[in-house]
């Protein structure tokens, strides 16, 4: 008979093996995706895999890989936090709309400066704009107990209409020559953050700053109470409240953190990225959804994360590069990202438990 | 029509059940009496198949038999009626009746609306199931098993659910049932309503048959003490007096949302004093209050000190900086966490503000250094700071979670069913200590079901029942027959 057995001590070689397993069924998925609908799956594999190494390429094109896979994991470095904890926010993505609407708003309430100081005022109303939109779900939870996943789910869709309602109503940009799609201003040049190589990959400062802030939550969740304080609350409601962890705390506690990060991500992307609002469409990248992915492939943990932030990041690319060539669509790249978390996912479980083939007893 | 002889069953170390014979004729209503443990519920799970006595021999109406399925019951006709029902909220009555029959009739309907009328257990047929009160949940549960036309019918604390009137109604329908010849096992340790009701009972307690009587016939206070035992002589503890002593705790005319009442309680350095009761009648409620878990709003009346403070205002991390400590009964998921290490689940209650090193960081080499003494003081055998809580035994784990408690220079220790499953010998190690701290000024409350843990150890003694403390009296003072009362809820001024 086949039972599920607990293990008794769990030790790093363990979750490694099941992180290898796990690549290993990924892999043999995505030939067989790659296999039914380009019918070259080595080609169009190793097309995905090397086309920003391709000669002068090189030069610009990895940086297309590192620029998502730093939103990607920054905002799934927050969401983590909140999934640690059991509190479902899966609503990064309007968070960080959110964070850009705020950001933006700070700039035109400061009075459309154009010095180098305005930049942390601007980033940090983008992290508390994170805040307000994840805020509702949290006290819609703590005080009217509604299920925070539908609800801050539902708040992307508002908040994606609330970006829309600005770029092309009260902000819209006045000028002669209107573009399309209308947006709004632009933050100056001297704003907007440059980049770290005067030559090559497009890789701005901001997602060096917003690195520095990665590595501080990590040390947050690593060194100190709180990521004990997120793991209890996880495991025993009744333990939490015995700790004297008070849980609507820890839902606040869920919802800020993941929140400020998503709109933190959200002000770089308008300082680094685009420089203004635009509708939704043409704003708004997704990086919220595909983050609630990375989360879990990263295994909640910062420096999976990391690692799944730059997979994810680079399949982004690499499934256009796919396009590209001509050998097939880039709709792969979804494709993919769902093989890759059903089976993280799945052999998850064989973290902390085994198979055990033995008869009954 | 049904001899049980000789049943044993055990579970590891413990013997639940031990040569137990029981007898019950037809057109009889026979009481199954004991405390909470005393193995009624192994006993009856025995006699409908649900688990396989180690040894001893059940016969039925003069045939030996062997029940190895409830289906070999239902087929001999024995039917149960479980203490907890097993219904769909989702579907109707009809739709649950159904569902638990193998061979349904095909007039079900009119079949169900006969035996309503015939024994006054109307059911509505076509209700949902989660619109039904209590008692009309019961009587479906009753209805399905009457369909198989039970020569014996056992029920497991029936009226534990029932208002006075529905249990009332009950009755009237055992009765009728009794007189029609068949044979019912009632299960209770409500004495007032087995002597009403009952014809003939058999006493168990910790596993063994203490006795058989006629209940119309004996005595309320005989029958408790056969229920709980002469025990008071025994280990009595030596009277001390407390008049002179600080008060730690006190209680004053306490009410809750969820039904607790507790008048007047007043607790001093180095007293131990004991809340005594059948599980189930508010010791989880009572421990949540005293521990801060309750949620905020809980205390509705009354005044709750710790020393000179309004303890009711103060958050559970914050009693412990002022020196007071909890041990609950449940050790996996409250206490400890199954999957955390035990090095971790030390930090689990030690992060409050007088520990100041850990209130911020996360300081692991401390932690692994009190786990580590932890487990070597209390002599926690089964694995190391690193090995998870749920690979140890009961009793280790205990040790553990206690240990981790018993600070030195305590204030105050709430603590519920410190020995509950629990080996013998872990279980004596932790009286020591309670009685150690206790000798050392600490202010103790236990919470217990067991007497003899409570004789031993207690200065004072409180009943609970349905959610109200008696008057604490010394330990001393109180008398078998009326603790059994006031377990029971009968006891003389008592609110049900």
């Amino acid at each position: 008979m086949i039972t599920w057995e607990h293990r008794e001590s769990v030790g790093w070689q363990t979750s490694l093996k099941s992180i290898g397993i796990a690549l290993a069924l990924t892999l043999l998925l995505t030939f067989g995706a790659l296999w039914l609908t380009t019918g070259m799956p080595l080609e169009a594999f190793w097309q995905m895999l090397t086309y920003p190494w391709q000669a002068e390429r090189a030069l610009t094109q990895w940086g297309k890989a590192l620029n998502p896979a730093f939103y990607l994991s920054l905002i799934a470095l927050g969401l983590s936090i909140s999934y640690r904890a059991n509190v479902w926010n899966i609503g990064a993505e309007g968070q960080f709309a959110i964070g850009s609407v705020f950001a933006f708003g700070a700039w035109l309430l400061l009075g459309m400066p154009n010095g180098l100081w305005a930049i942390p005022i601007i980033l940090l109303s983008g992290v508390v704009g994170g805040m307000v939109w994840a805020a509702i779900p949290a006290a819609l939870r703590t005080l009217a107990n509604t299920n925070e996943l539908l609800v801050s789910l539902m708040l992307v869709y508002i908040g994606a209409q609330f970006l829309f309602y600005l770029s092309n109503g009260p902000w819209e940009m006045s000028a002669a020559m209107k573009p399309v799609p209308t947006r709004t201003e632009s933050i100056p040049d001297s704003l907007l953050f440059t980049s770290v190589f005067s030559q090559g990959p497009k890789l701005h400062w901001g997602l060096v700053w917003g690195w520095q802030v990665y590595l501080v939550v990590a040390a947050l969740l690593a060194f100190t109470l709180l990521g004990y304080r997120l793991s209890v609350a996880n495991q025993s409601k009744r333990a939490e409240r015995f700790a004297g962890f008070s849980p609507v705390g820890t839902i606040w506690i869920a919802f800020l953190f993941s929140g400020g990060l998503a709109g933190l991500a959200g002000g770089i992307f308008l300082i680094g990225d685009t420089g203004y609002l635009v509708d939704q469409s043409n704003f708004l990248q997704n990086y919220g959804f595909t983050a609630i992915i990375v989360a879990f492939l990263g295994r909640l943990n910062p420096l999976g994360i990391l690692v799944a932030g730059l997979a994810l990041g680079y399949l982004e690319g690499g499934a256009g590069w796919l396009q590209a060539s001509g050998l097939g669509d880039d709709s792969i790249s979804g494709i993919i990202q769902v093989i890759a978390l059903f089976c993280t996912l799945g052999t998850a479980t064989l973290v902390t438990h085994r198979i055990s083939w033995r008869g009954n007893p | 029509m049904l001899s049980l002889s000789g049943i044993t069953k055990a579970y590891g170390p413990i013997r639940a059940n031990e040569s137990i014979d029981l007898e019950v004729e037809g057109g009889q209503i026979h009481a199954l009496l004991g405390e909470n443990g005393a193995g009624k519920s192994t006993l009856m799970k025995i006699l409908f198949g649900l688990v396989q006595p180690d040894a001893g021999k059940i016969s039925f109406n003069g045939t030996a038999v062997k029940i190895k399925t409830p289906q070999d019951a239902k087929e001999l006709g024995i039917g149960m009626v479980q203490q907890h029902f097993a219904l769909f909220d989702g579907m109707t009555a009809l739709e649950n009746i159904r569902l638990g029959l193998t061979v349904p009739p095909e007039n079900l309907r009119e079949r169900i609306a006969e035996l309503g009328n015939l024994y006054g257990l109307e059911v509505d047929p076509d209700a949902l199931v989660l619109s039904l009160s209590a008692g009309q949940k019961q009587r479906i549960e009753i209805v399905r098993a009457l369909l198989g036309d039970p020569m014996l019918l056992v029920l497991d604390e029936p009226t534990s659910v029932l208002t006075p009137q529905e249990a009332d109604l009950l009755f009237n329908a055992l009765r009728k049932l009794r007189d029609e010849g068949r044979g019912l096992i009632f299960i209770s340790h409500k004495l007032g309503e087995v002597r009403a009701l009952c014809d003939s009972a058999t006493v168990l307690r910790a596993g063994k048959v203490v006795g058989t009587c006629d209940p119309r016939e004996t005595d309320t206070d005989v029958l408790a003490e056969m229920m709980i035992g002469q025990r008071l002589s025994a280990q009595e503890k030596a009277p001390k007096s407390f008049s002179n002593a600080k008060v730690v705790l006190s209680a004053q005319n306490i009410e809750t949302r969820d039904g607790l009442r507790l008048d007047d309680l007043e607790l001093h350095e180095g007293e131990i004093l004991g809340v005594a009761g059948i599980a189930g009648n508010g010791q989880d409620r009572l421990f949540a209050l005293l521990s801060g878990e309750a949620a905020r709003g809980t205390q509705i009346a009354g005044e709750l000190k710790l020393r000179d403070e309004d303890l009711s205002i103060i958050p559970t991390r914050n009693r412990r900086a002022k020196g007071a400590r909890f041990v609950p009964e449940e050790r996996l998921g409250h206490s400890a966490i199954p999957d955390f290490k035990l090095s971790d689940n030390t930090l689990l209650t030690k992060h409050s503000a007088e520990n100041k090193d850990n209130t911020v960081l996360r300081r692991n080499r401390w932690i692994r250094k009190q786990a580590a003494q932890i487990i070597d003081y209390f002599d926690v055998r089964g694995g190391d700071a690193n090995a998870r809580a749920r690979s140890f035994s009961g009793g280790n784990l205990q040790k553990f979670v206690v240990g981790r408690e018993l600070d030195s220079g305590l204030d105050l220790l709430i603590i519920s069913q410190p020995t509950w499953g629990v080996d013998l010998w872990a279980a004596s190690r932790i009286r020591q200590e309670i009685q150690l701290r206790a000798d050392q000024g600490t202010a103790v409350l236990l919470i217990s079901q067991d007497l003899d843990e409570l004789m031993a150890l207690t200065d004072s003694l409180s009943v609970i029942a349905n959610g109200v403390l008696t008057a604490v009296r010394p330990t001393v003072e109180w008398s078998v027959p009326e603790l059994g009362r006031a377990m029971a809820g009968e006891l003389e001024g008592m609110v049900q």
